[in-house]
């Protein structure tokens, strides 16, 4: 089994400081930057967030390692969410944080692999991140954040794509984000429960703009793995889109082929949160049938915690389809070993 | 059968004309000096595609290149905007429909007063030429 | 020679059941036409200083015969796509044998404006609708309502809704706050209160944007169902539907596949979650078939059409699925070709027909 969603973050500032400056130790001090652990995102409190996020590898083995005994699993620190937009802090910060994750976890367990953290604010300084550190091949994609300044697919990201692809690294979008403007088109979420759900919505601008900005038809090679964003949602949006494109293709005729095309092809989704109901097997078995279990990969998202709906989805594939979700498809993605006995894709 | 559409010299350069034949209407299009016929009915959902603007293929290899393609133009359908091929009839976006299409071509007067049978609009003379469509 | 007088027939009155209603059509009002109709005062304002907030289509072009279907463009000099409603009837009504039409006036998309501007456009709009509906009797209409300001809004509600051809009051899918907020609830209140459904409308000038600007109209095209995705997700989150248990919505032109999976999330999130939103007491996907009701366009076109009959079964909208053309736009869907083979006689017969009439109470028979 490969576990493709496993966070991690530094307890304290105090963690990072041997990976900070003189500078920006005193400027953390002075601003009394406290790394308060995503509350945004996951409030402390909230049944959803679960314990706290494994900061060191021992509580990471006892909690995660020892207990379901991945093959690999995939690391995302999203701690450069709550960096502000001082871009000199950012790539600082994202720098900082890559370094203790090689030191704390990649350095001691050769299943551990990880989503290198960039600068969230300056596509050059994660340009220069990705020179830094992309031929280190424990770092298997880049950390996408989802809430942030322009959707993925934008010009400005075009160059950090095909650094991360020239360094074969994934995109890993992830949920969540920079807190700031209104995170829905709706305007602000008053309640965490709306807000909670946003994530799905949010996911499918950026799918429906890497495609539509021609990410894929300039980065033949790029990968893109949804974390945490839910995936029941893809068959509606492809039947959307390609039947939009069909009409306006001549907008973007880099598209040569129907967005549901480039999706299969490029994109991948964890299954955590699966959000599908546990007591109507026929309708989810369909709904996994629409959108294909080739592409789904394993996540727990520990510490998380989505409720049963994970559970439901793995006693309805079939059992090539949940070893497929629960190995294949993640070792394939992620070009690792394939599992004993397992074939090579 | 073969139809008449019209004399070679009221049929202008990117010029159309729409065709009864039976029970069917057809669209005949003049492209510079090539001739085009598909259905006047688009497989999606009906529309008038003859109705449609024709527009030349786009190469685009990367975003931001948009070459425009000397090559068999597109008709694109007046509702959806669906894109099909003139000279085949085949939709852009491979795997749906396509749209029937017909062949057409140029005859002298006398090669169609000489048979076989033509349908005929009106009258042919022996010395002009002719846009004919085979339907 | 003589003349011989004739008296007129009256048409015998046979009744027949009905079985087309389009609950999607836009009239346009040309800015010209409401410049001779507005108060003078407004006019002179537009024409000196203009409306304060583009068109939408001036951040995303609409890169599709500038959004229209080709044909639907009127032959009279300065008509516009669903301006001209001879045109409208010949090319809509009578060609597809429709029985009541729902006129969608998108004349007010955004409604940031002085107050009193945007309710006179909303009175030159619904005005002018009603001359339709007067000269047309198949033609039935939604208010529109100047929505930033509730107060005015109401106010416009109560002075239209004892015509029983408003059947519905109309909002855009993007406005200052979400729309499920407080602020709006008085306009839903009086909707509820004359009987009338609150249709929300794909389009809207986008105050908010989530992650930022797409590119294309093809991306904002697509994003219509993930807008409207977000505010039906407010309605329930915000316990609209629990504080107004009569209100019913209609969303409109945003797609139908997603309401399954996206009501799913919701009780996903809600069974864990549910101490945040103590107005929400029972299951979301339950709100959602109580009160919400989607009409058709465009509709997916999944490359199995069994598909689509399974997502309907999944989010239980037989009764829910009102059939909509979207004329004069160019993602217009046809009665006769849109909806898949996948559906059964009586779901067809429900989605062209039954449901709308039960919603909207809309009579089954029509005259001849």
């Amino acid at each position: 089994m490969i576990d493709c969603d496993v966070h991690c973050a530094p307890a304290s500032l105090e963690t990072l400081a041997p990976y900070l400056s003189d500078y920006w130790r005193e400027y953390t001090a002075t601003a009394g930057i406290r790394l308060v652990g995503m509350a945004n995102a996951y409030p402390p409190g909230a049944p959803t967030s679960g314990e706290a996020v494994p900061s060191d590898y021992d509580t990471l083995c006892k909690r995660v390692l020892e207990t379901d005994s991945p093959r690999h699993v995939v690391l995302n620190c999203l701690t450069i969410c709550e960096a502000h937009r001082n871009p000199y802090y950012q790539a600082a910060l994202a720098s900082a944080l890559n370094d203790w994750m090689r030191d704390e976890f990649l350095a001691r367990d050769s299943r551990l692999r990880a989503s290198m953290v960039v600068s969230t604010v300056d596509p050059d300084d994660a340009v220069a991140e990705v020179e830094r550190l992309g031929d280190d091949p424990r770092f298997v994609q880049i950390l996408l954040p989802i809430r942030t300044d322009a959707p993925y697919g934008n010009r400005r990201y075009h160059r950090l794509f095909a650094a991360a692809e020239e360094h074969n690294l994934a995109l890993g979008l992830h949920a969540w984000g920079r807190a700031g403007h209104a995170p829905t088109t709706s305007g602000y979420t008053l309640s965490y429960l709306e807000d909670y759900v946003s994530n799905q919505t949010i996911a499918q601008t950026h799918v429906v703009s890497l495609v539509s900005e021609g990410v894929f038809d300039r980065m033949p090679d790029l990968r893109v793995a949804l974390m945490e964003c839910g995936f029941a949602w893809l068959p509606a949006l492809l039947w959307r889109f390609d039947k939009d494109w069909k009409g306006v293709w001549r907008e973007v005729p880099w598209v040569k082929e129907r967005p549901s095309v480039y999706v299969r092809r490029h994109v991948r989704a964890t299954t955590a949160p699966t959000h599908l109901p546990t007591d109507q097997p026929a309708h989810v078995r369909e709904l996994i049938d629409m959108v294909g279990a080739e592409l789904l990969m394993h996540a727990s998202d520990y510490p998380h915690n989505h409720g049963a709906s994970a559970g439901a989805l793995y006693e309805l594939l079939t059992e090539t389809a949940r070893e497929d979700v629960r190995d294949a498809n993640a070792a394939a993605f992620y070009g690792l070993d394939p599992a004993p006995g397992g074939e090579v894709r | 059968m073969r139809v008449v559409v019209a004399p070679l010299d009221e049929f202008p350069p990117d010029s159309r004309r729409i065709v009864r034949v039976g029970g069917r209407e057809i669209g005949v299009f003049r492209v510079d000096d090539r001739f085009y016929a598909v259905r006047n009915r688009c497989p999606h959902q009906g529309g008038p595609l003859c109705i449609g603007r024709i527009f030349s293929r786009i190469v685009s290899e990367q975003p931001g290149e948009f070459e425009l393609d000397a090559g068999p133009p597109l008709l694109v359908c007046p509702w959806h905007g669906w894109q099909y091929d003139v000279a085949t009839g085949q939709s852009y976006s491979r795997g749906d429909p396509r749209v029937k299409s017909y062949g057409v071509s140029v005859a002298s007067g006398s090669e169609l007063v000489a048979g076989p049978h033509v349908v005929e609009t009106y009258p042919v003379t022996v010395t002009e030429q002719y846009v004919v469509l085979d339907a | 020679m003589s003349v011989v007088q004739t008296t007129p027939e009256t048409p015998t009155e046979v009744p027949r059941s009905v079985s087309l209603v389009d609950c999607d059509i836009h009239p346009t009002l040309t800015h010209p036409e409401l410049l001779k109709r507005i108060a003078g005062r407004w006019r002179r304002h537009l024409e000196r200083f203009g409306r304060r907030t583009p068109m939408i289509t001036e951040f995303y072009p609409r890169t599709a015969n500038a959004g229209f279907r080709l044909d639907s463009w009127p032959e009279a000099p300065g008509g516009f796509p669903g301006s001209d409603l001879g045109l409208l009837r010949t090319q809509l009504l009578d060609e597809f044998g429709i029985d009541y039409g729902i006129l969608n006036c998108l004349g007010l998309l955004s409604c940031h404006e002085v107050p009193a501007l945007a309710a006179e456009i909303t009175r030159v709009l619904n005005d002018w609708m009603l001359e339709w509906m007067d000269e047309e009797p198949r033609l039935v209409g939604a208010l529109v309502v100047p929505y930033e300001y509730p107060d005015l809004a109401v106010r416009e509600i109560e002075r239209r809704a004892s015509d029983p051809r408003w059947v519905q009051v109309i909002l855009p899918d993007s406005a200052e706050d979400p729309l499920g907020s407080r602020k709006y609830w008085p306009i839903y209140e009086a909707a509820v209160a004359h009987g009338l459904p609150v249709a929300v409308h794909t389009a809207g000038y986008w105050p908010h944007l989530d992650t930022g600007w797409p590119s294309y109209y093809l991306e904002e095209h697509v994003a219509n169902s993930m807008r409207m995705q977000s505010q039906l997700t407010n309605f329930i989150c915000e316990g609209t539907f629990d504080a107004l248990p009569g209100l019913r919505l209609v969303v409109t032109e945003a797609g139908v596949s997603w309401s399954a999976p996206l009501a799913w999330s919701l009780d996903s999130a809600w069974e864990l979650l549910r101490d945040d939103s103590p107005p929400i007491d029972r299951r979301p996907s339950e709100i959602v078939r109580e009160h919400v009701w989607f009409t058709t366009q465009p509709i997916e076109e999944p490359d199995d059409p069994s598909e689509f009959a399974q997502v309907v079964q999944h989010a239980g909208l037989d009764d829910r699925l009102l059939f909509a053309t979207d004329y004069p736009h160019w993602d217009f869907d046809s009665p006769t070709q849109a909806l898949p083979r996948s559906l059964s006689d009586q779901q067809r017969h429900k989605i062209l027909a039954g449901n709308a009439c039960a919603l909207y109470g809309l009579p089954l028979s029509a005259r001849a």
